[in-house]
């Protein structure tokens, strides 16, 4: 494994840096649970039990275990609707994603779609490789097919795994 | 107008419908679209949720390669422009990031400055061509047509980073389907989110999100959805029939376009060269009727 360990240190302190800023005068006072992140949010319609306030309320509380150890971190779909809702400039969505980024360094469950993602994204450059699609009356159609051009990638993808890799499993 | 062309992992791997129908419209408009070498993955969807570092490392990979090319960068997708965007505001707020994301770019070659303009393909049309421009290249207007704007999440907002259009009162892409000779109007959920990036964590509650606001734009009359996002169109259009499936509902049938592919169609183009073969959601009526 291609360690660098400048990373490892950067990459710990760009985190803890990036939740203090959004967290650290985000305290009771701060952050004054008007809910109005909550009633903007697509997910709390459909999910019981996610609610950005009340991720927000445990977190300025210092309650972060239980936080990450949950699925609801994970069911975010990245709307930005509660950042832009805010009333207090507070980003329920930025903290949400950094108790992503916490989780996964601490080796709690997250959906093994990212798994899928990482690897493709080291293997090709890519998430996903330029595949034949089916259309609507049923025929494959390929890039070539309608005259797309080929697609290219990382040049050297030796060079470029080793950098992802040391910088991905940095800190974990 | 000259960009370096950012296609992003889902538009390259399988949206060919939108890839299709920029490089048949926007050279037409005045656009040189300049393919890019040695791009990647944006690190929005893979890395953002696991490694910041990385996310960032990947974005300003592909703006240095814009850099060395000289030329702004378009990215056709809703979510790399964010990224972009966020990237770039993120490493100039912290030159010691910028200079650990550089010492790793060295080893591959590049080097980051900061300096690439980013832009959005709306903002190429609205802004830049503008609506009137469009509208002089119209051979075959769309009329008699309702159809409901979806500009996403990702164009939109947040509005304290440089955005596309208003975050609460988006117009642009409304003003560029009347361009067309096509009516819309404004709808309580326009600005609501498609839901795909949930897929990964719980599928049964993307098609649900994704499936209610479907409904509500059939509800008002709409005869289509025109969108510029390839992960919204692949919810509403690739997505429809399990939609259809988990909401218990056959009947809800809603006409799904890129923009650029109902532009392609007014300036005259075949729908072939447009790729709406690859639409899975029914648009042959409407096809047929923008085609006769
Ligand atoms: S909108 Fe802001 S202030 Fe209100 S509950 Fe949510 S995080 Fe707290
Ligand atoms: S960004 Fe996430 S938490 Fe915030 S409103 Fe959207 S889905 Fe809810």
């Amino acid at each position: 494994m291609l360690l660098v360990p400048e990373i490892n240190e950067v990459e710990v302190r760009f985190i803890s840096k990036m939740l203090s800023r959004l967290v650290g005068e985000m305290n009771a006072e701060v952050c004054d649970q008007c809910g109005k992140c909550s009633s903007a949010c697509p997910v709390s319609k459909e999910i019981e039990g996610f609610n950005p306030r009340q991720m927000i309320a445990k977190v300025s509380m210092g309650r972060l275990d239980g936080l990450l150890k949950e699925d609801a971190i994970w069911t975010c779909t990245t709307c930005l609707k509660c950042r832009e809702r805010c009333p207090e400039d507070i980003s329920p969505y930025d903290v949400i994603l950094i108790l992503r980024n916490l989780a996964y360094r601490a080796g709690y469950s997250y959906p093994a779609g990212y798994d899928d993602f990482i690897k493709g994204v080291k293997e090709s450059g890519f998430i996903s490789r330029p595949q034949a699609v089916r259309g609507r009356g049923g025929v494959k159609v390929s890039r070539a097919d309608l005259g797309l051009p080929e697609v290219s990638g990382p040049g050297d993808m030796a060079k470029f795994d080793g950098v992802i890799e040391g910088i991905i499993r940095a800190g974990k | 107008m000259r960009y370096a062309l950012y296609l992003g992992c889902t538009i390259q791997s399988e949206q060919y419908g939108y890839e299709a129908s920029v490089r048949e419209t926007l050279p037409k408009l005045g656009v040189e679209l300049v393919d890019m070498k040695g791009a990647s993955c944006c690190g929005f969807p893979a890395l953002n949720s696991v490694s910041k570092l990385g996310w960032h490392y990947l974005s300003a990979r592909n703006l240095a390669i814009a850099e060395d090319m000289g030329l702004p960068l378009l990215p056709l997708c809703n979510g790399c422009h964010l990224s972009f965007v966020e990237t770039k505001h993120f490493l100039k707020e912290d030159p010691e990031l910028k200079n650990i994301i550089n010492m790793n770019l060295e080893k591959e070659g590049l080097h980051y400055e900061g300096s690439t303009r980013v832009v959005h393909l709306l903002e190429v049309l609205h802004d830049e061509i503008g609506a009137q421009g469009i509208g002089e290249k119209v051979v075959k207007p769309i009329g008699g047509v309702k159809l409901a704007a979806h500009p996403g999440c990702h164009a939109i907002r947040p509005s304290d980073l440089q955005r596309v259009d208003d975050a609460e009162d988006p117009q642009k892409l409304n003003s560029l389907i009347k361009a067309l000779g096509a009516e819309t109007f404004d709808y309580p959920e326009k600005i609501d989110c498609c839901g795909s990036q949930l897929a990964v964590a719980s599928g049964r509650t993307t098609l649900k999100i994704a499936g209610d606001k479907l409904k509500a734009v059939r509800s008002y009359g709409f005869d289509g959805l025109v969108t510029t996002c390839p992960f919204c169109f692949k919810m509403y259009d690739g997505r429809q029939r399990a939609i259809r499936g988990a909401l218990k509902d056959d009947t809800l049938e809603v006409p799904v376009f890129y923009y650029t592919q109902l532009l392609g169609l007014a300036m005259g183009s075949s729908p072939d060269r447009l790729g709406l073969q690859m639409n899975m959601s029914p648009v042959d009526g409407l096809v047929e009727r923008m085609t006769e």
